[in-house]
């Protein structure tokens, strides 16, 4: 699936907890700033038709990027200078970001919650897996929690200075999801960098409410080809 | 089958019996006397044929003839009556006339080429702007865009010393409201950082501002205020910088270059503009589109004005003008609820344009004042079914002494109000699981979708989904589409244009939709020097 939303999977690795999302805090705590690479599976019990899929995770207190393998689509976070979530598509090969206005998130119930974007599982959800051992991933602190959530049974090994999984796996009769941290740096010393925000400013930017009056644009075409004709 | 014929016993057991209005009925002696008085009144209409001292052109974007119809009931339902019976404000004007909207290139239209015939007399390829079809579609040279450009009747009033408006809900630099003062090929060039290196045509925000003809576009409210301001700067309300590559804010600009001008991003700064020490109004309310009405007061962070309060104010700065003015006012989310497969928001939408309307009316003088409110193109939006009358228009169709819903031939209940496509497609999407889909993501659930459901894919979908009046008449429902896409689509039967006041007569039968622009120009009394100037133009040609 080359939909650019390796994090929403990530996430979804995690959603099981809870769908409940938590309004941005001033209290939150600062995230470091981190460049990770992340595998994410999806195994069905059947084995066939597993998918693999490398990508990017890039981490500053405003803003928080990821990227699929081939360098195609990303998405991007960032906090606005009065504290709004701008969240945008990254198509890099045609030099597009399909945006989503802040002014549309309420009308839809949308509520970005900065805390669970850049550590892909809130206190909650650690909350209801229990502590089994610390641990080191790379180097870095890290403690495994275990838990079952309806049938399914979740594993965690999170870092405990980054805030960050190392690994969630979750399996139940039909699947198993897993999440494993493949390499981690600071932002700086990364090798692999995110696409500068300013690059990114420079690539045309469709409001994607337009999309219904943009059927004869070029890349709306393209993108509603590639994705829009993709049955599971 | 089995399976589908049980569930609908359960289904049906379990809703509850539809809420239809109870209103009191004519007598067939009322009947037949309203109908009478109908054609009374009609042998008593005076063709108003001095000139027009102004023009006021409403466009509800994408409200087709099923559109006006269900906001027709959805309205009178609101008022307490059966709503079939109902009228919205400019249902009650005199002259009418359909309008086949296909422009040069397309059999269903954009609005770009159907506001370009409207407001030029001429029709036009899709997503162009102003200038004639010879134009390549997104050229980017200012000479050859300047050589082909249409005159606009905005252009015309504004050479004949009238006052010029441009009111939307849409960006203010959006299909519709920029064919009245923009000339360029792509209607996606609102901003300089949208149009292609080396492009030398300018960007639809600058021509806004940039617009020199008798001291500029007067009045101009809507949204698309990021467009309007540089990269450095960010956006008052929500904090996100700015489009403009060039540097230029065309806000401060707007202000440095006209007498007695304003520039105001919200509603409490809109309520203290005073129309008699203000001449030249630049509002924009969002960073992109305002919102829906539906949504406006609950949602806006820093409050914004209804289309019916932006086209007060538009009226009584205009109106100072002796040589009277022009005003083009757009319902532009008409057309993106549709576009979302929501009803509630296309129905709430056109309740506000004809508030707008209404307040027009009211404001002026019918002999004096042509009002003309039309579409630019319509949308795949039906009404069906047998309900009785006064079956809530958003609900499950009930049939004529039926005491629970009809059922289709899988045995469950539908809703009067469906799309021949579009997002309510009930099978499982990438954001939403099998069944009835809504506008909105589920509460708190994390999500990356924008307006409403706009999926990038569906599964089949087997059979059709359980549904019950709470669940229908929800605001947020999407009616069921038959074709998935992730949008719904334009339509291309022709709509309606409703007029009233100085010529309006001149609209009847079926025309194509750059009559329109004739109308107005022969009510204005530019049509004289609009042939003449077409007939140099033939004389230079040869």
């Amino acid at each position: 699936m080359k939909t650019p939303n390796v994090l929403k999977i990530a996430l979804m690795v995690g959603l099981c907890f809870s769908t409940v999302s938590f309004a941005e805090s001033n209290n939150e705590p600062q995230a470091t700033e981190v460049a990770c690479h992340y595998v994410t599976k999806l195994i069905p019990q059947s084995k066939t038709n597993a998918s693999s899929n490398d990508w990017f995770f890039w981490r500053n207190p405003s803003m928080i990027q990821t990227l699929d393998a081939d360098g195609d689509h990303g998405e991007l976070w960032q906090k606005t200078a009065n504290g709004s979530i701008q969240y945008r598509k990254l198509y890099h090969a045609d030099k597009t970001a399909v945006e989503y206005m802040p002014a549309d998130m309420p009308t839809n119930n949308m509520n970005f919650d900065w805390l669970k974007l850049s550590s892909m599982l809130n206190q909650q959800e650690l909350d209801a897996l229990k502590p089994v051992k610390k641990t080191k991933i790379l180097g870095h602190n890290a403690e495994l929690r275990k838990g079952k959530v309806g049938t399914q049974s979740i594993e965690v090994v999170w870092l405990l200075d980054e805030n960050l999984p190392a690994r969630i796996l979750r399996k139940d009769q039909t699947s198993r999801v897993e999440l494993n941290l493949v390499d981690m740096t600071s932002l700086s010393s990364a090798h692999k960098k995110p696409i500068s925000v300013e690059d990114i400013n420079n690539y045309r930017q469709i409001d994607a409410v337009d999309f219904g009056d943009m059927e004869n644009d070029p890349f709306v075409k393209k993108i509603m080809q590639t994705e829009g004709h993709h049955h599971h | 089958m089995i399976f589908v014929q049980k569930l609908s016993v359960v289904a049906v057991s379990s809703l509850c019996a539809a809420g239809i209005a109870q209103a009191a009925e004519p007598t067939p002696e009322a009947w037949f006397n309203a109908g009478r008085q109908t054609v009374i009144n009609a042998l008593h209409l005076k063709p108003v044929k001095k000139p027009a001292k102004n023009v006021i052109l409403f466009i509800g974007d994408g409200m087709g003839v099923s559109t006006i119809t269900a906001s027709r009931i959805y309205d009178g339902q609101q008022k307490g009556g059966h709503g079939e019976e109902n009228s919205l404000s400019f249902e009650k004007f005199p002259y009418l006339a359909l309008s086949k909207t296909y422009s040069v290139d397309q059999q269903t239209p954009d609005s770009a080429p159907t506001m370009t015939a409207m407001v030029t007399g001429v029709k036009t390829i899709g997503d162009s702007l102003s200038v004639n079809h010879l134009v390549a579609h997104s050229e980017p040279n200012a000479g050859t865009v300047n050589t082909n450009k249409l005159t606009t009747i905005l252009e015309q009033a504004k050479h004949d010393n009238m006052s010029v408006g441009v009111v939307s809900t849409a960006r203010i630099t959006h299909a519709t409201p920029a064919a009245t003062y923009a000339h360029t090929a792509n209607r996606d060039w609102e901003g300089d950082a949208d149009r292609p290196a080396g492009a030398t045509v300018s960007d639809i925000a600058a021509q806004l501002v940039d617009f020199n003809l008798n001291g500029g576009i007067d009045v101009a409210l809507g949204g698309g205020r990021t467009r309007f301001i540089p990269t450095t700067v960010t956006d008052p309300e929500y904090g996100v910088a700015g489009k403009r590559k060039d540097g230029r804010n065309l806000t401060t600009e707007w202000l440095s270059k006209h007498s007695n001008a304003q520039y105001v991003w919200n509603k409490a700064q809109f309520d203290a503009i005073d129309p008699k020490t203000t001449d030249h109004l630049l509002g924009l309310f969002e960073p992109s589109h305002v919102h829906y009405e539906a949504d406006r007061l609950a949602h806006d962070k820093a409050g914004e004005p209804s289309l019916t309060e932006m086209t007060g104010k538009a009226i009584d700065i205009l109106k100072k003008n002796k040589n009277g003015y022009f005003l083009m006012v757009e319902g532009g989310r008409i057309d993106h609820a549709h576009h979302s497969g929501n009803a509630f928001r296309a129905l709430t939408e056109t309740q506000q344009l004809a508030a707008a309307v209404q307040a027009a009316v009211d404001s002026t003088n019918p002999e004096e004042t042509l009002i003309i409110v039309t579409a630019d193109h319509s949308h795949v939006f039906t009404i069906g079914g047998y309900p009785q009358r006064g079956n809530p228009i958003l609900g499950l169709t009930q049939g004529v002494g039926a005491t629970k819903p009809d059922l289709d031939m899988l045995g469950l209940p539908y809703t009067t109000l469906n799309y021949a496509n579009g997002t309510g497609y009930t099978g499982a999407s990438n954001l939403q699981p099998a069944g009835s889909k809504s506008f909105k993501a589920a509460a708190g659930a994390w999500s990356s979708g924008s307006e409403g459901h706009n999926p990038t894919t569906f599964s089949p979908a087997t059979g059709r989904p359980l549904l019950d009046s709470a669940k229908v008449e929800n605001s947020d429902y999407l009616q069921e589409a038959i074709i998935p896409l992730t949008a719904e689509t334009h339509a291309a039967e022709d709509v309606a244009i409703f007029a009233r006041g100085p010529q309006a007569h001149l609209f009847h039968g079926i025309v194509e939709q750059n009559v329109i622009y004739h109308v107005m120009a022969e009510a204005l009394g530019f049509a004289k020097d609009s042939a003449e100037e077409h007939e140099d133009k033939h004389h230079h040609g040869k």
